[in-house]
């Protein structure tokens, strides 16, 4: 089950530029689509692909970038998911925990704060944040998942650093209600 | 030999894997659910990743959290267990293409054993004896009339990509044989997302026996001896017991080699169970297949003195066996007994809650492979095996008599929780059982159930 991002390209070789087309073709089906994406999957083998929509219930953070925009970028928003309700303890739990609401990553991976090696952090402490804001990425199997707070809030704590392993609901960021 | 194996379970089995890693030196990862975070085996392991809330399929079977999981911690190898993952060919290609290693056998072989209906074709043609039915999927309900006039009632429908005692029907009357196919199959959409479905004789007096092989990847193989797995509830096993008694001594030894040799026809690599029916006249017919280490497995180390669990990693390994078949003298009887926490009283309905006591049972020749202990919290989202107490003794009566006094020990309590302790002697002290004259309509019997479960 390979998985190829539709709008990135890893770094690594791409025999008979296949990897190539299908991000060529993913651009071309992106382009017709319409409404505010959330997640593509395209696998080649066995022909699957895969489209989600946000909800239109949930606010978007931003609009949707162009393929353009972001096929250059290192690691690449291709899947956007929102945090587990983080009401309990967790391994990572602090000696003195700031009060507010943890966001808890959703799946195992690695955590990114940025959208490109030493690019801006998506979020820092101070910033105001609005529901469906990218908080941040978790790369699980070569697969980028945008990170999205469910609440508006100021951050007040960042509990993961940059490139570091995550567990399932180990928190990564705190908010505090604005 | 790998350096670390991550753990793809939870539970006694993952705690017993942990266990045979740590005698061989190997270093162990546990992933666990939010539900099992604080679990025997996380508090055993070398280290610990949790991989996704309680539910199974976001967590123990989210087969992408358990690859990052293992590419994080620097896992070279994953033990699937038994259930979950175990029998899953995709996720065993998933680890191939991540440089893991798939403890089980190739994803090919599970392929092909895995569809029931397949396996009957590819094990057939290797030799072993297939019960009377179908030999392909059945299409259509007067297809399935046709095969049954056959072959006589009663007959099961089986679902090709059944398992685990699931997707099976028995029918003894032609006029149930229509809705019965529709309704299996249906099922077995649902279940399976597979709806074939194949047609065999219902052997009502059968005997479930099953033989335990090991087979590396040069062409190597043993088998360790039967079990029998008789003692079974709708398909689930309660008691498991090696050798399977008051068999003649010719017919089990031609079982077990015979499904050695099919083992090696079909390029088998690990542990694996290759399960049959005994009928009345001691015929034995191949049902299918488990291409896994089995609940049951501690029956044979016992009798056997081989670790299965530390074979398969050997195995895995590449190493190649190290067992020639003289060297596997199997000695006296072993039984085991599972401890669901389920209320026998109340149709065997899981009862979770807190155990307030758990107090194991222990003296000679006892194992217990458990991850209870007292303050254990029995959840509403896994299956409910607490415990299995296995003993062993030189003969099948001192056997059975060291497992009732290893029962009496064994005191579970909590608010709202029941085991089937209480069932288990039941069975213990059927005079049936005490003979070994052992079918799978034997719990029937005992629960007043009209007796027509049986096992694959």
């Amino acid at each position: 089950m390979t998985s190829a991002a539709a709008n990135g390209t890893p770094a690594g070789s791409d025999p008979g530029g296949q990897l190539r087309r299908l991000a060529e073709q993913t651009r071309a089906l992106v382009g017709q689509l319409t409404g505010p994406l959330r997640r593509v999957q395209v696998r080649h083998g066995d022909t699957v692909i895969e489209i989600e929509w946000h909800d239109r219930t949930t606010p978007v953070a931003a609009p949707p970038s162009s393929p353009a925009d972001t096929a250059a970028a290192g690691p690449t928003p291709a899947a956007g998911l929102t945090a587990p309700p983080a009401d309990h303890a967790t391994p990572a739990d602090q000696a003195t925990p700031a009060a507010g609401h943890r966001i808890g990553s959703p799946i195992v991976g690695t955590f990114y704060r940025a959208a490109e090696p030493g690019g801006t952090p998506f979020v820092d402490v101070g910033d105001s944040i609005e529901p469906g804001q990218v908080i941040g990425i978790v790369e699980a199997m070569k697969l980028m998942n945008e990170i999205t707070t469910d609440r508006p809030g100021v951050v007040v704590e960042i509990l993961a650093g940059d490139g570091e392993p995550v567990e399932f609901d180990q928190p990564l960021i705190t908010v505090a209600p604005g | 030999m790998f350096e670390k194996i991550l753990i793809a379970n939870r539970g006694e089995i993952a705690l017993r894997v942990a266990r045979a890693c740590r005698e061989l030196g190997v270093r162990t990862v546990a992933v666990h659910s939010t539900a099992d975070r604080d679990s025997a085996v996380v508090r055993f392991a070398d280290e610990a990743v949790q991989i996704g809330p309680a539910p199974s399929r976001a967590s123990y079977l989210n087969a992408a959290a358990i690859v990052e999981a293992a590419r994080r911690t620097g896992a070279q190898a994953v033990h699937p267990g038994y259930g979950f993952l175990s029998e899953d060919a995709d996720f065993a290609d998933i680890c191939a293409e991540n440089g893991l290693v798939f403890i089980g056998p190739p994803p090919q072989v599970m392929l092909a054993l895995g569809d029931k209906a397949k396996a009957r074709d590819v094990l057939g043609a290797a030799g072993l004896p297939l019960p009377p039915g179908s030999r392909e999927p059945v299409p259509s309900s007067a297809h399935a009339a046709t095969v049954a006039a056959e072959i006589g009632y009663p007959v099961i429908i089986k679902a090709a990509a059944g398992g685990g005692g699931r997707g099976m029907t028995v029918v003894t009357d032609e006029a149930d044989l229509a809705p019965a196919y529709h309704r299996t199959r249906q099922t077995a959409r649902a279940v399976f997302g597979d709806d074939r479905v194949y047609l065999e004789r219902f052997l009502t007096q059968a005997r479930h026996v099953e033989v335990q092989v090991l087979c590396d990847g040069h062409g190597n193989g043993v088998h360790l001896g039967t079990r029998d797995c008789s003692v079974q509830r709708r398909h689930q096993k309660l008691i498991e017991e090696g050798p399977a008694p008051t068999l003649p001594a010719a017919m089990l030894d031609e079982m077990a080699a015979v499904a050695l040799r099919g083992a090696l026809a079909v390029g088998y690599v690990g542990a694996g169970t290759f399960e049959f029916l005994v009928d009345e006249n001691d015929q034995f017919h191949f049902i299918e297949i488990n291409c896994r280490i089995q609940v049951e497995h501690p029956v044979t180390e016992m009798i056997t003195g081989v670790d299965l669990v530390q074979e398969q990693i050997h195995i895995a390994c590449g190493t190649p066996l190290r067992l020639r078949q003289p060297d596997i003298r199997p000695r006296g009887v072993a039984v085991e007994c599972r401890v669901n926490a389920e209320d026998p009283q109340r149709g065997f309905t899981p009862t979770p809650g807190r155990l307030d006591r758990f107090e194991i049972p222990g003296g000679p020749f006892t194992r217990v492979d458990t991850h209870g202990n007292t303050g254990y919290v029995v959840g509403p989202h896994y299956d409910p095996l607490l415990a299995k107490v296995v003993v062993w003794a030189p003969d099948r009566e001192l056997a059975l008599n060291r497992m009732e006094r290893a029962l009496s020990e064994f005191d579970v309590r909590g608010p709202g929780v029941h085991t089937t302790i209480p069932f288990l002697r039941r069975v213990l002290d059927d005079a049936m059982f005490r003979k070994g004259r052992l079918s799978t309509g034997l719990v029937g019997r005992l629960l007043d159930e009209p007796s027509q479960t049986r096992t694959a």
